[in-house]
């Protein structure tokens, strides 16, 4: 029995565990008492990690796709295929007709590899992932207001807030360990805590103001709040002369806003508004948190850039236990984007259209021309692959069928891809378009890192083989890059991989495996004697002085109408992760939310005559599903909830695909949709 | 009834040298303390290039705190019950010998417990055979090992016991004092009597062992009014609504209780087989406090709230296993309350019901 330390494969908490293993195969897990984060403790899905695992269902070997069936082949005949068909594509239609998704799963430097091989072996900056569909809103906003895109604190920061303001994150359900560390705070510390959600969240029954505001109406709400702390003289003008510029701009644009005019847009009421205003304004040590609610918008950068322009308005930015917190779900999508799995930046953040960032690029992996426009984002991708465009598309642990807006196209425009490859540890909902699907590891089978939300690089240790003829990715990606002629992905050990990665990042500067145990680094890191950084933009942001950014409301792409009265949106649930593929293989997770449904208010339930258990069919202008019917006060009239997970009834089958236009992110929280009686 | 009253001296420079020389008798699992500080059972390898490097890193400090109990040893978090391959099965049973060292009280009366568990009403061949071959090597704790969560003085789990291991360790410093418990425990210390030293001053010996207990128990700053709340519980009126419904609407259903609970012993059955019928049959922890573990087939559940869910647990605990069996289920271990991520646990529960507190 051996005890291996690493990191959990779920969220963005990103808890240290230690896996249990016998010789053959995992025997369990229990957390890390020490590590920062766990602290002793892990949620239901940390300690139950060690199942799928073991499932039988994984991939052992190599499929190749003839005749419309599966056929197993060993590693030579699938890699020289993929070879020889994406170099023909190449050749024939051109670098940009073949793109890539990588894995917010996989660890840092398998995505860096796969996003180097997009560029160096394939020259396109056609690479992406699932941040696009989560924070890529964050990333943009929060790069204009402070000039870095991360989480500005760290989770135990939490434990000595003042006051929590919780917007669009449902975190007990998603991030169950920085929950629990507010749920701590409240109820042991006296912290306060203000919700504003349209669904009634767990948390809201510890509560001081809870708003449930209409759906996408966030802009109107924030610039209500911070009409509010301007009228009533409560912003911190020190800190906006100081360390801010834009502001003129900004109170120009919220004075329209007054809590009367915001009433009428959100819902909440007027006078609801202002304690907030008053109640954030005044308690110093004051968190921000939010996560999908506020993203997933076609407003999701204006949503994003106003909850940081009303933290640089009271000065809650800059100091511990303050801050815009933007909740990384994965336990590497902060990792993925860190290292440049992203169509317009290499790793750091470093933008590809840089001349003299290219150039160092080009130098550190010895080709030249590396491309230097922006690729397709992973919608674009979609789009692309359904009007021909985009001709092929390289998978990496990532299931767009069930994970993308608009199933319906999403799977018809994989059908329609010249060739696809899916890299994964199940045969998922994708993986069964593909014309050749690889096996892959899970994150007890190889060595690497992943990046939690608070910034923080972890390392990853191997505590078993892979079932099979199952590969860690990073050696998959290098063999195909050999096997492409590329001499720059001879890496014996992971831990060279982050040396390179390092040796590009200045925010990834001071980082190798040595310096990282026993609990990782928070970045920036720049240098081999730095010792990490706890919170972002003390004394100046990273961009010098924060920038206000004022945005006006703008109503979600999909409004109600004759035809489509409810509007639907979604969100994930405690038991299961994303796309169930592995929590449906882990018993007590599955046992504990088997079934999809859809959440309806008592209000709308009586009107339509639809008691609890009974199923519907629920209809957008996409799709349609038929799902069992949960009558529930947590939403107001007028409003459904979806979880995600199911495809048995995918929430996905009728989301929109309407995306905010400057980072490309889709309107996930808000679809119309109508519902009838089966 | 203690029948073995012989003492010896383990010198703490020799332990390693001990464990050397009986790995090639056992399997060994020593707390072993990993890169951050962790403390956890694992077990030596045989390689002698290696087990070396393992046992630098031996915690036998008298208050370490071991993350798990060693019930995983006899009852694994995952185990395959049997390898299945299409129409074919075979079991997977193993009774190697096994030599747990440096076993805290509290977990060595947790697995004594579990050993009956597992023996009354149906004899489960996987756990009994795990345990067959086992000796079991106790320390005992001078200081607590989770101070302000751990109360074995308040259960009469520790931190020193009577009776139930083969050999106990005291530690007198530069030396442990070795307690014969068994006529195993004899028969190893004569084996290993190079390094289980007979030259003692029986008198003498026992004064100071005695001396180093009592202010062991003394060390225990958690204490509870253990007996009251046990039997405060007996009574089947005895329900207290509010603190269940607290406990129930704080808790996130982690499992951690249970999981990190010596003496829990649910498990579910499943099965995993891939698409050309090969698989294997597997048990895994389960527990209580999960909504699914009480749903019938029908889709009732009789213990569908979260309030009947905390009621579960400490009614089993602290009503029903002393009912059936005499004694609690409870160790005072304190893992619960240390590996719950909001601050509820088995101690903060009996306060609460015997001191009329609210404090969870």
């Amino acid at each position: 029995m051996a005890k291996t330390l690493t990191t959990c494969p779920y969220c963005g908490c990103g808890c240290g565990l230690y896996l249990s293993s016998n010789n053959k195969m995992l025997t369990g897990v229990f957390p890390s008492k020490n590590h920062p984060v766990a602290k002793g403790s892990l949620c239901v899905k940390g300690w139950n990690s060690y199942q799928f695992v073991n499932s039988k269902e994984r991939l052992t070997v190599p499929l190749i796709k003839k005749n419309g069936n599966f056929v197993e082949a060993s590693w030579d005949e699938a890699l020289t295929l993929i070879v020889s068909r994406l170099k023909d594509i190449k050749n024939n239609s051109g670098s940009d007709s073949i793109a890539f998704f990588s894995s917010a799963k996989a660890t840092n430097e398998e995505n860096y590899l796969l996003m180097k091989l997009a560029r160096a072996v394939f020259k396109t900056n056609n690479i992406d992932h699932c941040a696009r569909l989560c924070h890529a809103s964050t990333i943009t906003g929060l790069v204009s207001t402070f000039g870095s895109g991360a989480m500005t604190n760290s989770i135990n920061e939490f434990e000595d807030a003042e006051l929590f303001l919780i917007t669009g994150s449902d975190t007990t359900a998603q991030h169950p360990l920085i929950g629990t560390r507010i749920i701590n705070a409240v109820k042991d510390k006296g912290a306060k805590l203000i919700v504003v959600d349209p669904r009634k969240i767990e948390l809201v029954k510890y509560a001081d103001i809870y708003a449930r505001q209409n759906l996408g109406t966030d802009v109107a709400w924030i610039n209500g709040v911070m009409n509010v702390i301007i009228s009533e003289d409560l912003h911190d003008k020190r800190f906006i002369m100081e360390r801010t510029e834009g502001f003129e701009e900004l109170k120009e644009v919220v004075k329209d806003y007054t809590p009367e005019y915001v009433e009428e847009i959100t819902s909440i009421p007027a006078d609801t508004i202002k304690q907030i205003a008053r109640m954030y304004a005044t308690h110093k040590k004051a968190m921000i948190v939010y996560a999908m609610g506020i993203t997933q918008h076609t407003t999701g950068v204006d949503n994003v850039r106003s909850l940081a322009n009303l933290a640089m308005l009271t000065g809650h930015v800059g100091f511990p236990s303050t801050g815009v917190n933007p909740l990384r779900g994965q336990n590497n999508v902060q990792g993925a984007c860190d290292v440049g799995a992203l169509p317009d930046v290499f790793t750091g953040y470093q933008k590809v259209i840089n001349p003299e960032i290219r150039k160092k690029f080009e130098k550190a992996w010895g080709v030249e021309d590396l491309p230097d426009k922006p690729g397709l984002t992973v919608t674009e991708v979609t789009d692309g692959l359904y009007n021909g465009n985009v001709k092929a598309l390289f998978i990496m642990g990532e299931n767009p069928v069930i994970s993308d807006p608009d199933s319906n196209h999403v799977r018809k425009a994989l059908q329609n891809a010249d060739f696809l490859v899916v890299q994964d540890i199940f045969l998922t909902d994708t993986a069964v378009y593909a014309d050749v699907v690889l096996p892959g590891a899970t994150f007890a089978e190889k060595d690497g890192t992943f990046t939690n939300t608070e910034r923080r690089v972890e390392r990853v240790r191997k505590a078993v083989d892979p079932p099979g003829a199952a590969k860690a990715d990073w050696e998959i990606i290098s063999e195909i890059a050999d096997r492409m002629d590329y001499k720059g992905m001879k890496y014996n050990h992971p831990s060279e991989i982050m040396d390179e990665i390092a040796s590009v990042t200045p925010i990834y500067g001071g980082i190798d495996y040595d310096r990282l145990d026993p609990w990782g680094l928070q970045w920036p890191c720049p240098t081999k004697d730095h010792p990490g950084t706890p919170y972002l933009h003390k004394d100046k942001f990273s961009k010098g002085k924060g920038s206000f950014v004022p945005a006006h409301y703008q109503a979600p792409f999909e409004q109600p109408d004759e035809m489509y009265k409810f509007s639907l949106t979604t969100g994930r649930l405690y038991w299961h992760w994303h796309t169930r593929t592995m929590t449906e293989r882990t018993n007590v997770l599955e046992r504990e939310a088997p079934e999809p449904f859809v959440e309806m208010s008592m209000e709308d339930a009586e009107r339509l005559s639809i008691k609890s258990g009974e199923r519907v069919r629920v209809t957008s202008r996409r799709g349609s599903v038929e799902v069992k019917v949960v009558v529930t006060d947590r939403m107001k009239q007028g409003n459904l909830y979806m979880p995600f997970h199911y495809r048995e009834a995918a929430a996905n089958v009728l989301t929109s695909n309407a995306i905010d236009p400057q980072a490309k992110i889709p309107e996930y929280k808000v679809s119309t949709v109508k519902v009838e009686k089966l | 009834m203690k029948m073995y009253n012989d003492i010896r001296i383990l010198d703490k420079k020799k332990i390693k040298d001990l464990l050397k020389s009986a790995n090639s008798e056992w399997n060994i699992y020593a707390p072993i303390e990993g890169i951050g500080g962790d403390v956890y059972f694992d077990i030596l390898p045989k390689d002698d290039k290696i087990v070396d490097e393992v046992l630098n890193n031996l915690s036998i400090k008298n208050n370490s705190n071991i993350a798990l109990s060693p019930k995983d040893i006899f009852f694994p978090q995952m185990e395959v019950l049997f390898n299945i391959d299409k129409d074919d099965f075979t079991e997977t049973i193993e009774s190697s010998p096994k030599l747990i060292f440096g076993i805290k009280s509290c977990d060595l009366k947790a697995v004594l417990f579990t050993d009956e568990f597992f023996k009354r009403n149906y004899e489960d061949v996987y756990y009994l055979s795990r345990m067959k071959n086992r000796l079991l090597i106790s320390i005992g704790c001078l200081t607590p090992p989770r101070p302000g969560s751990c109360f074995c003085t308040s259960t009469g789990t520790g931190p020193f016991l009577e009776e139930g291991y083969d050999i106990q360790l005291v530690d007198a410093e530069d030396f442990f004092y070795a307690e014969i418990g068994s006529e195993k425990g004899q028969i190893f210390a004569d084996k290993y009597s190079e390094y289980f030293d007979k030259r003692t001053d029986g008198d003498t010996a026992k004064k100071d062992i005695n001396k180093i207990k009592t202010k062991a128990s003394d060390a225990v700053n958690l204490k509870v009014d253990f007996d009251r709340a046990v039997e405060l519980m007996q009574d089947d009126d005895f329900f207290p609504n509010d603190n269940y419904k607290r406990i129930g609407e704080r808790c996130i259903y982690c499992g951690a209780c249970l999981y990190t609970c010596p003496t829990c012993t649910c498990f579910s059955i499943s099965d995993t087989v891939s698409s050309n019928k090969e698989g294997i049959r597997f048990r895994n922890w389960d527990g209580c406090v999960f909504e699914g573990y009480t749903r019938e087939a029908s889709g009732h559940n009789p213990r569908y709230e979260k309030y009947l869910r905390t009621a579960r647990r400490y009614e089993h605990k602290l009503k029903y296993d002393f009912k059936v069996t005499g004694t609690s289920g409870c160790v005072g271990c304190g893992r619960c309350l240390e590996s719950c991520p909001v601050n509820i646990g088995m101690s903060k529960f009996i306060v609460e019901i015997t001191e009329g507190k609210r404090i969870i």
